[in-house]
């Protein structure tokens, strides 16, 4: 029955995956606004993440927030690896080559992690004072779930402060508009460049983290489809921008679960192809996204 | 202060820019003058490192910087005002500013720069946290100098600063040009509006399809008949 | 003019015959392990023909190849798919339009029209997609092909869902294979030397200025989208035909990745690039299939392979035949 405690209950749930997109869509548009640069690494990052993870707070029992720190430095030096391994590399040559290196690394890491760890997936054992039940009169949700609200609106604050305040802030918007003329401001590009890459690949290991967590499960190729959903996340928001970025998670989290809850049963395993339709709709309709701006999607 | 030699540009296989020789003495005002697409912007942009030279030598300070990258000489006190401004559309008016001094590590003497161009400018601000791209044309050359003052140039680059300015802004922007140099920096001018330029400068280089075709002391070339017919007249 | 004009085809029609003493010999000579290596080998080499001509010469990053493939696939499946067995498998039979309740098609025409639906499925995707820019356009086509594949799944009156479909029957030979592979070879060349070609280089190398010359991307780029994606679509029966068994999750991203590695690894925009990466990725993982099966590695094979797509586009992106100051360094 479609009573409101069940659209609650839908609601949260989706606000809660839509939170995930979004710090991930945050990773993501900085980096792409800068470079024009889809990193479908990103995605792996969210299986290391979550992975290691996995091995320090379930395995070894580290507390908590250490974990955090654990992980967001985990994944900012996995990504500088990348960035000074490959990226740097390819940087000022064809677009193409970057999204083909990038996938090639994805698919390096996802195989990687197949063949060392397991081809099947890992329960993720959350700790038990992360699924500590609440239960209201309309809400039923655990400790996991505000705390992932929570960190990604903390996070999402800290970002927004960052990039418009802070001195590196304000380098990543100009070079995101006119690469050359930041570069005559004395801007060391490859730097900034370093630097957004290293923010977003922490996040995405962040959300591994949340999303292990959230749903219990783990596996060596949990990264590829949400990497790609945030990138429609970031699409829908607008492309480059921070504010978009985070609005557009939320509303395709909610436009997944809602989609997926409110239609007949059968239709929940559309639920990937709703998400790809909704960027196919964006990109006819609205390239330029919520929030985004003008930018040539269209040729 | 800045030397070069022989410097030849290309865009692709094109040369933009050949076998150029020029020079700039401190405390001078250097115009470089010539129709579109003659190379003065290919220049300016060697000078400043956006481009790489095919053949040539760029010397700033007795120093060779050719193989110096545009943030490590922003550090050596060369700064370029790009055609067209080049401000930050999306940034704010003091995020403009503020960048130009962003290879600056000294705060106070930073604020105190953006203090003293608020003064000089007080149209700039009065906008200070407006987006740069709704100013007005006018207000946007003044807010390309100010970031262009910002970083405390030693050599300023200015690529056709009076593009699409009303002639009495042209007219202040000049005075302004002068005052600037009263300040002990040197400057580059490129103008394709050749009239103002040679009131205002000492030197002159006249560049055609990438060669240097004239060059002389501002009067001297400013007088001689085949200049005023060809870039005066009309 | 003429004369040198004449010579190409000629090249084909030795080469032609060639291939067809090669495989006559293959067949009866090699044991029945190598050929079906062979043959899955001109298979993929058919699929990285076909998205060389989409991706390599009209510049268009598509990620959706696979999707082509299983429309491909299960078409013919469906189509060609024994009646006395239909029952029992659930599947569908034939509506009168298509040949009726007693009516099986031929190989032949089953693979064809595999790769007809492939490009009207093409044609009606690219009207929106094509339009799109590069790494939009590659994410909108892995959309589509999410899309296809989630179909696959969902349409189980007709497709049998996640189960998929067993006993298909075994048409595919090294024979057909490689008649198929030399006609999508030959078609992609007579399509690039041609005005058509011509149009598309333009197009990939600087779309604004090609408009100007008064070129319509959009016509092109159709055309090389619709033409790959037959190809692909025949690719995919000759798969169904051979392995047997389709399901849904074959047809993944993963796949289309593999068919990638390969065009880039052999190099893409040449003519032999395709089927060099083809054949020495195919080889290499029969090559490695021991080793990953025998100390239960998997993913072994993957890995390699997107190491050697690291390692050839940190340095040698224009691929094995590929030369340099390509598109792609």
């Amino acid at each position: 029955m479609f009573s409101l405690g069940y659209l609650l209950q839908q609601t949260m749930n989706g606000v809660v995956l839509g939170c995930i997109y979004a710090l991930l869509a945050l990773g993501m548009t900085v980096v792409y606004g800068i470079l024009r640069l889809i990193n479908f690494a990103h995605g792996a990052l969210i299986t290391l993440g979550a992975f290691f993870t996995y091995f320090i707070l379930v395995r070894l029992g580290i507390p908590l927030v250490a974990t955090i720190f654990l992980v967001l430095g985990f994944g900012g030096l996995m990504g500088l690896v990348l960035d000074i391994v490959a990226y740097r590399k390819l940087r000022g040559g064809p677009e193409v080559a970057l999204l083909i290196t990038s996938l090639g690394f994805y698919t390096f890491i996802e195989n990687f992690m197949k063949m060392v760890v397991s081809p099947q997936p890992y329960a993720f054992k959350t700790p038990s004072y992360l699924t500590t039940i609440f239960r209201t009169s309309f809400l039923t949700f655990r400790t996991i779930d505000l705390f992932i609200i929570g960190a990604s609106i903390a996070i999402m604050w800290c970002f927004h402060l960052f990039i418009k305040k802070t001195k590196m802030g304000i380098a990543m918007r100009a070079i995101a508009e006119n690469l050359e003329v930041a570069s005559i401001m004395g801007i060391e590009i490859n730097r900034v460049i370093s630097v957004a890459f290293v923010l977003g690949s922490a996040l995405a290991a962040f959300t591994g983290f949340m999303w292990g967590a959230k749903y219990g499960q783990i596996s060596y190729d949990m990264g590829f489809l949400t990497g790609v959903k945030a990138f429609v996340a970031v699409v829908v928001g607008g492309v480059g921008s921070v504010p978009g970025a985070m609005v557009g998670g939320v509303i395709l989290g909610l436009a997944e679960i809602l989609s997926t809850a409110f239609l007949p049963t059968y239709f929940s395993e559309y639920r990937d192809g709703i998400v790809f339709a909704i960027l196919i709709l964006v990109l006819l309709v609205r390239p330029s996204g919520i929030m985004g701006v003008k930018e040539e999607v269209r040729v | 202060m800045l030397k070069i030699e022989n410097l030849t540009v290309k865009y692709g296989v094109i040369p933009a820019v050949h076998n150029a020789n020029l020079e700039v003495r401190e405390g001078q005002i250097v115009a470089l003058l010539g129709a579109n697409g003659a190379g003065k912007t290919t220049i300016l942009k060697t000078i400043m490192g956006i481009l790489k030279p095919a053949e040539g030598n760029i010397y700033y300070q007795g120093e060779s910087i050719n193989f110096f990258s545009p943030p490590q000489r922003v550090k050596m006190g060369i700064t370029l005002v790009p055609e067209g401004r080049g401000i930050f559309n999306r940034l704010s008016v003091e995020e403009n500013l503020f960048l130009g001094a962003y290879h600056r590590s000294d705060k106070e003497e930073v604020e105190k720069d953006l203090n003293r161009i608020y003064t000089l400018f007080p149209r700039l601000q009065e906008r200070k946290e407006q987006i740069a791209g709704t100013l007005s044309g006018g207000e946007q050359q003044m807010l390309a100098l100010g970031r262009g003052l910002m970083s405390r140039p030693l050599l300023i680059l200015l690529d056709e600063p009076s593009l699409g300015l009303a002639p009495l802004l042209v007219r202040e922007l000049y005075s302004f040009i002068a005052n600037i140099r009263k300040e002990g920096v040197t400057i580059l001018l490129v103008e394709q509006n050749a009239t103002m330029a040679l009131k205002v400068c000492d030197y002159v280089y006249l560049l055609e399809t990438g060669v240097v075709k004239v060059q002389g002391i501002a009067e001297e070339v400013w007088s001689r008949e085949d200049v005023k017919k060809v870039y005066l007249g009309g | 003019m003429r004369k040198i004009n004449k010579f190409p085809e000629l090249w084909f029609l030795v080469g032609g015959l060639i291939l067809l003493v090669g495989v006559f010999l293959a067949d009866h000579l090699l044991n029945r392990y190598l050929v079906h290596i062979l043959i899955l080998m001109g298979i993929y080499s058919i699929t990285t023909v076909s998205l060389n001509l989409t991706n390599g010469y009209t510049g268009l990053f598509s990620l959706g190849h696979a999707a082509f493939m299983a429309i491909g696939a299960y078409t013919s499946t469906l189509l060609a798919f024994p009646i006395a067995l239909r029952e029992a498998y659930e599947l569908p039979l034939l509506p009168s339009f298509l040949g009726g309740p007693e009516y099986s098609w031929p190989f032949f025409p089953a693979l064809v029209a595999g790769g007809l639906l492939a490009s009207i499925a093409a044609l009606l995707i690219g009207a929106p997609v094509l339009r799109l820019r590069g790494h939009y356009l590659s994410v909108a086509s892995l959309g589509f092909m999410v899309i296809v594949t989630t179909f696959a799944k969902t349409l189980r009156g007709i497709t049998r869902g996640s189960m998929g479909i067993n006993a298909i029957p075994s048409y595919t030979n090294i024979y057909w294979t490689y008649l198929w592979l030399f006609i999508s070879v030959y078609v992609v060349w007579r399509i690039v030397n041609s005005r058509f070609g011509r149009a598309m280089l333009a197009i990939r190398e600087d779309e604004t200025a090609a408009q100007a010359l008064g070129i319509y991307p959009m016509k092109y780029k159709l055309l090389s989208f619709a033409v790959g994606a037959f190809f692909a679509g025949v690719a995919g029966g000759l798969y169904a035909h051979f392995t047997k068994a389709i399901r849904p999750f074959e047809f993944s991203f993963f796949l289309t990745f593999q068919i990638v590695t390969m065009l880039i690894i052999g190099g893409m925009g040449t003519t032999s690039g395709p089927i060099v990466g083809a054949a020495s990725l195919i080889a290499l993982r029969y090559a490695l299939k021991p080793v990953e099966e025998g100390l239960q590695i998997y993913g072994l094979i993957e890995l390699i392979y997107a190491t050697l797509l690291i390692v050839i586009m940190l340095w040698k992106p224009e691929g094995i035949m590929g030369k340099r100051h390509s598109r792609m360094s």
